[in-house]
């Protein structure tokens, strides 16, 4: 008996799902997922689905490791896992599936020792790699469902396309700071280019939603930005969940031969996640958003599609993702010239042994959490983000400050009443760079009576050559 | 929990992760109706910049459901009727990244 959902691959390029929910589970297996199984909608088969099924998780992070936990432990058959990290302690406090113990070894294999600790039935395959054009199509092809647990836009675009060229249902989710987004797309997996015909509305690509990546410089990592562990948590589960239903229910299986009855479209929606750790009255908000079906105009999976994007492509370089994602070029750097900078150790040598107080003044733009652990002697704290809006307001009002006005009211600079310079320092070097510029342009510089100059490389450079005790975070 | 009823007059708009750094603001009432294709402009005039850094690369809700951007070129286009009513609630989500 094969449920009417017998599957052969139809296609050269899609691995064929085996569909055999007839045979009986062993006793172990009955055991172990006994629970989920008299769930109502569950049921032997949806398990026999599950454990037949293969997933890759991309991405053995604070989305992988708990999402990796619930596939496992759900009983998935084939779980890869991609990542080319090792397990760092500053990791922790998110990424569940590794230990302290396990500091030092590849995030891979420290996360399938945990899981087959909660579940040695599953196969496990190691991809101790970080996905790129290269082997992207080789590695998703392998699998029925795709979890995107990655933290960069370049490759968030790359898995969706490749997903979309290989007729792949995608869970994609990320998290940064107190927020977290999660997306169910291509599901149920249709082929490129199909916009039209019975079966639709089609389901939307990564690109249908986001057409365009942020610029570089407004791009947060959680190394940059920071992340709470429940808040990326709570979405790495969700994927799991969405996973396992999509599976349960056999919404992954690739569309059958034309003409054939297929699975109905499912509602594309977005589950958004925020967390406020300010505010009591709203300590969280879920809201998921109706979202629209696969767009006419998109790149990957649109009206021609298949002319502008193919997995020969992607090999080849084509499209750039790094170009797409404006990481190609670096951060904007450089237009600062040599009078305008300054190493940490010449600061100190030069302009804090010889100008005494009030004959300077350091801007730290370090969020203040950062500022919090520590900066140089005096400095006064006026996060990056702060600064660009006083000088979007300035700009509006067509005034020029004096050094007063950036600085909060509290901050009482000892400058005698002189243009004195102003020294701008950050984190690692960047916005304090744009951060010079953004001063020059509110006219802080006075046509050039004073300077401003950017402290090169930042407290990072400073730990480096000033203070190795710094607590740089 | 949801955001407070907006005054009489207005609709609420939600700032998600950037916009939100960006504003310096989780949500606030803006005056309503508001065609949709000059909701940008009016972001644009109060919180310089955000268009570039935020705004074109984010999606936008109304009352829940995606809508899409008109395109600012063709302002007669049938496309463009959609107008921000009295007590919508609009988010402008941009894309997160991280994990």
């Amino acid at each position: 008996m094969q449920n009417g959902d017998t599957n052969s691959a139809q296609n050269g390029s899609i691995s064929s799902v085996p569909r055999d929910t007839s045979r009986p589970l062993t006793e172990e297996e009955l055991d172990r997922y006994s629970r989920q199984i008299i769930v109502p909608g569950m049921g032997k088969e949806a398990q026999l689905r599950l454990i037949n099924a293969k997933v890759l998780i991309i991405g053995a992070g604070g989305l992988g490791c708990p999402a990796a936990q619930y596939i496992a432990g759900a009983g998935i058959g084939t779980i890869g896992i991609v990542d080319g990290d090792t397990v760092e302690r500053s990791n922790l406090h998110r990424q569940v599936g590794h230990s302290t113990s396990r500091i030092g070894q590849t995030k891979v294999s420290s996360l399938i020792t945990h899981l087959r600790g909660l579940n040695p039935l599953p196969t496990y395959v190691a991809h101790t790699t970080h996905i790129t054009p290269l082997n992207a199509a080789d590695l998703i092809s392998q699998y029925d469902l795709i979890l995107d647990c990655t933290d960069n836009p370049a490759t968030r675009y790359l898995i969706s396309d490749v997903c979309v060229l290989l007729c792949k249902p995608l869970v994609s989710a990320a998290s940064v700071q107190t927020s977290g987004q999660i997306i169910v797309l291509n599901c149920p997996p249709t082929p490129q280019g199909q916009l039209d015909g019975e079966g639709g509305p089609y389901p939307p690509c990564y690109r249908c939603c986001f057409k365009k990546p942020p610029p570089a410089n407004a791009q947060l990592s959680c190394g940059e930005a920071g992340i709470l562990g429940p808040v990326v948590g709570l979405m790495g589960v969700a994927q799991a969940g969405e996973a396992i239903k999509i599976i349960a229910s056999a919404l992954h299986v690739p569309p059958p031969a034309e003409g054939a009855p297929r699975a109905p479209p499912v509602e594309p929606t977005l589950l958004l996640y925020s967390y406020s750790l300010t505010s009591f009255l709203s300590p969280f908000t879920f809201r998921a958003l109706k979202m629209a079906p696969r767009k006419k105009s998109c790149f990957a999976c649109g009206e021609g599609s298949r002319e502008r994007l193919t997995l020969e492509g992607v090999k080849n370089g084509e499209p750039n993702y790094e170009f797409f994602c404006g990481l190609g070029g670096g951060p904007k750097a450089g237009v600062l010239s040599e009078e305008e900078r300054i190493t940490p150790r010449e600061f100190v040598e030069r302009v804090q042994r010889k100008e005494g107080k009030g004959k300077y003044v350091v801007l730290d733009t370090r969020e203040k959490e950062h500022f919090s652990f520590g900066s140089i002697e005096g400095a006064v704290n006026v996060p990056f983000g702060k600064l660009l809006s006083k000088a979007a307001q300035l700009e509006r009002s067509g005034e020029t400050p004096e050094v007063e006005y950036i600085v909060p009211p509290e901050v009482k600079i000892e400058d005698e009443g002189e243009d004195v310079p102003i020294y701008v320092v950050c984190r690692r070097g960047l916005d304090s760079q744009e951060a010079v510029e953004k001063l020059k342009e509110m006219g802080l510089d006075k046509g050039g009576k004073r300077k401003i100059v950017d402290i090169a490389g930042g407290m990072k450079a400073w730990k480096e050559q000033v203070d190795p005790s710094f607590p740089y975070l | 929990m949801s955001a407070p009823k907006p005054p009489k007059g207005h609709f609420n708009i939600l700032y998600f992760a950037s916009a939100s750094s960006h504003t310096g603001k989780d949500m606030e009432a803006l005056p309503a109706p508001l065609p949709l294709r000059k909701l940008f402009d009016t972001l644009e005039e109060r919180y310089q910049g955000i268009r570039e850094t935020v705004l074109d690369h984010s999606l936008v809700t109304i009352n829940l459901s995606y809508v899409e951007m008109p395109s600012s070129e063709d302002e007669d286009g049938e496309d463009n009727a959609v107008v921000i009513q009295e007590g919508d609630e609009v988010a402008i989500i941009p894309p997160v990244s991280s994990g």
